[in-house]
Parts: C-alpha cells; sequence; structure tokens
C-alpha cells in the first residue's frame, strides 16, 4: 500500500508539472473575442497608420478619430502623436511616418520632432 | 588469477528450497506501483490543466486581430480598406488582412470585406457619412477584386458615386421691369356686383427631408460653422424651412433663407469648440449623427481653426 501512494504522488507531481507547462507554454489559453483595446500594441501602431492613411484620403477627421475610439485610449490626440513620436525614434517606413504626422498636425498636435517629416498640403480645401 | 572452486552445488532436496518457477505470479517486485505513478500522472496533468486554463491562465499581452471581437474586427478591416484607398497597396492590404483572418473563416480574404461589408451595410453603421464612406471603400476593394456581396445590393448604386460637395449655385437677381402706363378704365356711374369669392387658406405641403450629405471643410475664416442647405429637387433653395440645432444642454432654430446673399435655401449656426451638435429638420427629418467641434488646421492658410461642416436636406421622394 505504501509502495502504491509513494507511486501515486511521485505521478501526481510529474504530472502536474507537465500540465502546468502543456497549460502555460505549450498549449496557452488562447483569448478569442477580445476588445480592440487588448490589442498587441505593434498592431494598435498599424491600425493607427491605417486610419491616419485613410484619412489622408476623405479628410474626415471627427470619422478617423471615432474609428480610434475602439483602442481604448482616452486622449486620441495625444496617443496618435505618441505613435507618432514613437515611429520617428525608431526610424520606421519614413511614409508611415509622414502620413502620421500630418495626422498629428490635423489634431493640433505637431512637435518639433515631426517637423522635418511635415508636408506642405497643397490639396484646395472644400469651402 | 584466482581460481573458482569446482565444488558442485548440493541438489535442493526441499521444495522449499527449489527456486520458484517464472510465471506471472512469481514477477520480481517492482520498487514502484505501475498503477499509482499512472493514475497521479494523469491526476497530475488534469490538475495542472485546469489550473493553466481556467484558474491562472496566462494573462493575454499581446492579442492578435485575428482574435478581435467580431465588432472591433470590422473596425479594423475597414481600416484595411480605407488605408488601401489612400495608397493602392495591395500587398499591404493582403497582409493585414491575412492577420485578421481566423481559422474558422473562409481563405478568401476578399470574400471576407464583402462579408462584413454586408453585416455592417445591413446595420445602423450606414447611417453617418463616415460608416457610408467605409463601406464603400470596402466594396470598392472586393469589387476591384472581383468578389461580390449583398451591400452591393443594400447600398443603391448612386450612393457608389462619391457626393463629395454640392455645388449651389447662388441665385442671379433680376430686377423686376417698371411697371408700363395702362390707361385707367373709365369708371361707370353704376356700380356692378361681383361674385363674391372665398379663398380658403390651405396649410403648406409638409414633406420629409432626408439628410442627403455632411462634408467637413476647415476654413479658419469660418471656423466651427454649420452650414445647412435645404433643397428641393433640381438644387433650388427652399426658404423659411425650419432648422433645429441640439447640443448638451440646449437647442436653437432657425429658418433658411435669413442669408439671402447665400441663397435662399440656406442657414448656419455657429458652434462652440469642443462641443457636439446634432441638426435636424424638426419633425421633417431624422436627426444627424453629432457634429464634433474639433480643432482642424485650414489647409490652405496653416491656421488653427475648428471643423466646420455643411449639411444638405433633400426631398424624400
Amino acid at each position: 500500500m505504501i509502495r502504491f501512494v509513494v507511486s501515486l504522488a511521485v505521478g501526481l507531481l510529474l504530472g502536474l508539472g507537465v500540465g502546468l507547462y502543456l497549460g502555460w507554454v505549450q498549449f496557452p489559453k488562447e483569448y478569442i473575442n477580445s476588445p480592440a483595446r487588448d490589442l498587441a500594441q505593434e498592431y494598435k501602431n498599424e491600425y493607427t497608420v491605417m486610419i491616419a492613411t485613410g484619412w489622408q484620403a476623405d479628410r474626415d477627421l471627427p470619422g478617423a478619430v471615432e474609428r480610434l475610439r475602439v483602442l481604448g485610449v482616452e486622449n486620441i490626440p495625444q496617443y496618435v502623436q505618441g505613435v507618432t513620436e514613437r515611429y520617428i525614434t525608431t526610424s520606421r517606413d519614413v511614409r508611415d511616418i509622414r502620413v502620421l504626422v500630418a495626422f498629428s498636425e490635423a489634431l493640433d498636435r505637431l512637435t518639433p520632432i515631426m517637423e522635418p517629416y511635415r508636408q506642405l498640403n497643397i490639396t484646395g480645401s472644400s469651402s | 588469477m584466482s581460481r573458482r572452486s569446482r565444488t558442485p552445488r548440493p541438489p535442493a532436496t526441499l521444495p522449499e528450497e527449489m527456486p520458484p518457477p517464472r510465471s506471472r505470479y512469481h514477477r520480481p517486485r517492482r520498487p514502484f506501483s505501475l498503477w499509482g505513478a499512472a493514475i497521479g500522472l494523469i491526476l497530475g496533468i488534469s490538475v495542472g490543466l485546469v489550473y493553466t486554463w481556467t484558474v491562472n491562465p496566462v494573462i493575454e499581452v499581446s492579442t492578435e486581430p485575428w482574435q478581435l471581437q467580431p465588432e472591433d474586427r470590422a473596425q479594423y478591416m475597414v481600416g484595411i480598406t480605407l488605408a488601401f484607398a489612400a495608397d493602392s497597396d495591395l500587398n499591404r492590404a493582403v497582409d493585414r488582412l491575412l492577420s485578421l483572418q481566423a481559422e474558422w473563416e473562409t481563405n478568401d480574404p476578399f470574400q471576407n470585406v464583402a462579408n462584413t461589408a454586408c453585416r455592417l451595410a445591413s446595420t445602423g453603421y450606414v447611417d453617418s457619412n463616415s460608416g457610408l464612406r467605409a463601406i464603400r471603400s470596402m466594396m470598392t476593394f472586393y469589387q476591384l477584386q472581383g468578389r461580390t456581396g449583398c451591400a452591393d445590393t443594400l447600398l443603391p448604386a448612386s450612393d457608389l458615386q462619391p457626393t463629395a460637395i454640392v455645388q449651389v449655385e447662388l441665385p442671379t437677381p433680376t430686377l423686376l421691369p417698371p411697371a408700363t402706363k395702362t390707361p385707367t378704365p373709365a369708371s361707370s356711374p353704376n356700380a356692378t356686383t361681383t361674385q363674391r369669392v372665398l379663398v380658403v387658406p390651405t396649410s403648406v405641403p409638409q414633406r420629409s427631408f432626408v439628410l442627403a450629405d455632411i462634408a467637413t471643410f476647415c476654413n479658419a475664416r469660418i471656423s466651427g460653422m454649420i452650414e445647412v442647405f435645404v433643397q428641393d429637387f433640381g438644387s433650388i433653395g427652399l426658404p423659411g424651412q425650419p432648422v433645429r440645432v441640439r447640443w448638451d444642454g440646449g437647442e436653437s432654430r432657425f429658418f433658411t433663407g435669413l442669408k439671402p446673399e447665400r441663397g435662399p435655401g440656406y442657414a448656419d449656426f455657429q458652434m462652440e469648440e469642443g462641443r457636439g451638435y446634432i441638426v435636424e429638420m424638426p419633425g421633417r427629418s431624422d436627426p444627424s449623427q453629432p457634429l464634433t467641434a474639433g480643432p482642424c488646421t485650414d489647409p490652405n492658410t496653416g491656421a488653427a481653426g475648428v471643423t466646420s461642416y455643411r449639411v444638405f436636406f433633400l426631398p424624400a421622394s
């Protein structure tokens, strides 16, 4: 009987270790139906670039801001400024930087570090 | 080199001295119980998995787009197609769509866009201009790849044409011709009775209007202005039409035609920065989406201003 109990305990400990490894490392729980605010920062940046690029075409600033609200950030202009400066300081694609700088400028968040990437807007206004 | 003893061992004489025969009942005893170890292992793995999957799962810190809830995935897809509409970079758009594609979806990312556009087009998402523009960008995207979806039929074909700016032709005032002198008929001394005609006042026919378009613009000279145009068929401005603007804690009613220099169907309203406003023709149109008086930069002068809007109301049918 003692032999059985000892074997059970050893098996239990071994199994526990294997189970923890499988559950935390090899097959961790995958979440679906997550809100956009839980997106990885890289994808949040990507989404912001997409919205800024779209804004350059349609100039629908309220619409763009509304679309960024899904990221769950409180101060969207400040968030866009942060993403833009991060793109500049990490030397990302210059096309994306220019788009973000223009978007930041539209949100009244043009900072000195963005100035070199600022483009003159030569398109006419609709008024 | 040692020499082994060659003395033969005496044969066993008693049964208890004979070695037990090797049979399933007479295996050598193992130092551990196989059954015990197996049961323990299974129990341990089960407990470990329950603990790691339900009690204390890994905290998700790097959610990928395909893991998003359906509404947010649709928003992400809208972002992809809007960006494509601006940069026409199909490779990049497809890469982004693949990051959005879940295992249970079809392998055709373009058809997924069509399906999502269909779903959005059948909801209130199209009630706003931004939403309509987003769905149009999705339609353009999947149609270019030869796909179709129910959004093609839900949104009329005429809606696919951009209605960017409606040019309002200001009417040219024409002077009334001077009155011509006509001879006054000689009055007859005998008055004759004429049959009285009763004029029964009729109410002005009420028609429904639809909010046809909302265009944004930024002009530092007319900062934060809502310009309302109420037009009849053929872009003819309609004067005297009531317009209501509501905001958090107040409202204002005014009428078109009070600024004839901008046309008979024109009226405007000055917004305060940071507020949201809803425009409607009270009782005759649906209210607009909230118009936010957000900051903007005049693209001509570079001066800071507040976003302005042009709102067009047209007869419903």
